[in-house]
């Protein structure tokens, strides 16, 4: 995770390191007994004790199988695992493409062991009236998602086999255009109140799938989106056609524009610089990121340089020393 | 390799049009190079390349043997590459042969010219022992490891790398006169004959998507690609091998604007490549 692959001359190491140094320091203060490794012991204060997840009896006592940290509960103690693959709960956020059409559900793939399940009737249809989907609604349910699209959804249910059930039924919800999105590792996104972030100084939407897939993209208002789209729908189906006879300056004009495109290309690449340090993903750290980057006056491809890896590290830990005596 | 919907597919060629690429990169920029030699201890030479995501690995092994009929005068080299299922896991079994087989065949074309060995970026008169009798082959293995796009490029560096790593061992012939060979093969410490790199070229490659090129294209912006061009060019600004790639036709002006576009970007790509390598082998030096 460290092993970052940049070149680093030897002042940045030194400070990197020092950066490293401390937020380990920081953390560990917090914490002194909770993390573990494979084959340590975890302290047992009472009886009757459940063992659960990444534990196991060695003689007598109860020793850890994953790194991790310990969490007690009740009676029941287990280990968390820190580089865990995404464990869905009700209610995530999630960021699915589609790799399946198939009837009455979409097929999503969300980085997760299997793929998701999206019903037809979990969607709100385009007409935004309530009723029972019919069969001409089956044969059309190309027009509202195809393959490889992009989705946002909600976690409904998690089935006995341990497939995921989705659901959209939300303006906020449904098909994302008009950005990028990247991947990061899973465990980098805590859960939150909020993972829609519209950056109103930036005229970005931000989402932070708890799946490790975060979109940033224009902003687009609340939806009637539906009705809108299939009138735009048409728009682009002929803008498409004539693609190749079309001007670029044209095209620039449907396409984003260099200001929007600049705001998110410079969050994405705060944010793959904080995944790469390993760093926990929240708007408050990709915003002061940002900022830092537009205070310095760096030139968006530069955030990828060795310089500006070092100042994000030591301005987390500057940050979180002064949250922690804040406490 | 994932798929890319309508809109994302918009964004990458709208970033490609206004110049602005979706890790804030311009057209002629490359990602950041990250080079280490000296990582295959039992190979003659090797060095592995880091270009972004793509991460390649490439390994000189030097051995004796006759030379061609054809060519008395030169050594010999072949050029393998191999895509590990770790890239791709499409790769695995044969599935990575098609893409191996024509990396392996531009690498070919582009770093040891013709047939007739002319035009060779790789100077290989100088892998002759005894002339007629004895040389040096040298097999060149490259292996992907890790694809995001551009990998014949990240192999161009590489082999540029393992072959300014490349230590051939001196050899003693014993003055023999029989058409025997019968050299003594002295595999001191000395293995002072460093491969002469300086007129082994780089290869760059520049995409076409929609009206512009770009250079050091990602798998995404790869996948949106109509055709791409690959050009190696040595030092003295000379082309030394050229490969178009992608089903679209390409008017003859625009092959000659690439070409000039070719030329500024592989100056750089070249300089930052040396000092990277120097910067390797400095590395590779202290531990």
């Amino acid at each position: 995770m460290r092993n970052l692959q940049l070149s680093f001359n030897q002042t940045q190491k030194v400070r990197l390191e020092k950066a490293l140094e401390r937020l380990e320091s920081l953390s560990s203060k917090s914490n002194p007994n909770s993390c573990v490794t494979v084959g340590d012991t975890i302290p047992v204060y009472e009886d009757g004790i459940l063992k659960g997840h990444g534990t196991s009896d060695q003689k007598g006592e109860l020793a850890a199988t994953v790194c991790g940290v310990v969490e007690r509960i009740n009676k029941l103690i287990y280990v968390r695992a820190l580089r865990a693959r995404y464990k869905p709960e009700t209610g995530d956020i999630v960021i699915g493409r589609v790799i399946e059409v198939v009837p009455k559900r979409w097929k999503l793939e969300i980085n997760f062991t299997q793929d998701a399940i999206l019903m037809l009737s979990s969607m709100n249809l385009p007409d935004g009236i309530q009723r029972r989907r019919t069969a001409v609604d089956e044969l059309n349910m190309r027009s509202i998602f195809t393959e490889n699209d992009l989705v946002c959804a909600e976690v409904r249910s998690s089935q006995g086999d341990g497939s995921l059930q989705l659901q959209a039924r939300n303006q906020k919800y449904g098909k994302l255009e008009r950005g990028q999105l990247l991947t990061v590792d899973p465990y980098l996104v805590k859960r939150r109140k909020q993972h829609f972030h519209h950056l109103e100084e930036y005229g970005i939407d931000l989402i932070i799938g708890c799946n490790g897939y975060i979109w940033i993209g224009e902003h687009v208002e609340a939806r009637d989106k539906m009705v809108v789209d299939q009138g735009s729908n048409s728009e682009q189906l002929i803008a498409k056609c004539d693609k190749n006879s079309m001007d670029l300056d044209e095209q620039d004009g449907t396409c984003t524009p260099r200001e929007a495109r600049q705001n998110i290309c410079r969050i994405a690449n705060a944010i793959r610089v904080l995944s790469r340090l390993g760093f926990n993903i929240t708007v408050e750290v990709i915003l002061e990121t940002v900022n830092l980057s537009n205070s310095l006056n760096l030139d968006i491809h530069d955030m990828l340089g060795s310089e500006f890896y070092v100042l994000v590290a030591e301005s987390e830990a500057e940050r979180r020393s002064l949250s922690k005596r804040k406490r | 390799m994932v798929g890319l919907s309508e809109g994302e597919q918009e964004f990458i060629k709208g970033g490609i049009a206004q110049d602005l690429r979706s890790d804030g990169r311009k057209r002629y920029t490359y990602r950041p190079i990250y080079v280490e030699t000296g990582v295959i201890p039992q190979a003659n030479g090797s060095a592995r390349v880091r270009m972004g995501s793509t991460d390649v690995i490439a390994s000189v092994k030097a051995e004796l043997g006759r030379p061609s009929a054809m060519q008395p005068d030169k050594g010999k080299v072949a050029i393998f590459v191999d895509c590990s299922p770790t890239a791709e896991p499409t790769f695995e079994g044969r599935g990575g042969e098609e893409l191996s087989a024509e990396l392996s065949s531009a690498l070919q074309h582009c770093l040891l010219g013709g047939k007739s060995g002319a035009g060779a970026g790789i100077d290989l008169s100088s892998l002759v022992v005894v002339e007629g009798k004895v040389c040096w082959d040298l097999y060149i293995d490259g292996l992907v490891i890790s694809s995001d796009g551009n990998l014949l490029d990240a192999l161009g560096a590489a082999i540029k790398a393992a072959l300014s790593n490349t230590g051939i061992p001196s050899v003693h012939v014993a003055a023999e006169a029989a058409s025997d060979e019968q050299p003594e093969v002295d595999i001191s410490d000395e293995e002072f004959l460093q491969f002469d790199t300086s007129g082994v070229p780089v290869i760059t490659t520049l995409t076409k998507v929609g009206k512009h090129y770009i250079v050091d294209a990602t798998l995404e912006e790869e996948s949106q690609m109509s055709s791409a061009v690959s050009i190696s060019i040595n030092r003295q600004g000379h082309i030394c091998g050229m490969i178009k790639r992608g089903g679209v036709g390409l008017d003859p002006s625009v092959i000659l604007d690439m070409i000039s576009v070719a030329n500024f970007v592989s100056r750089q790509l070249m300089d930052k490549l040396d000092s990277e390598i120097a910067a390797a082998d400095a590395d590779e030096d202290e531990s």
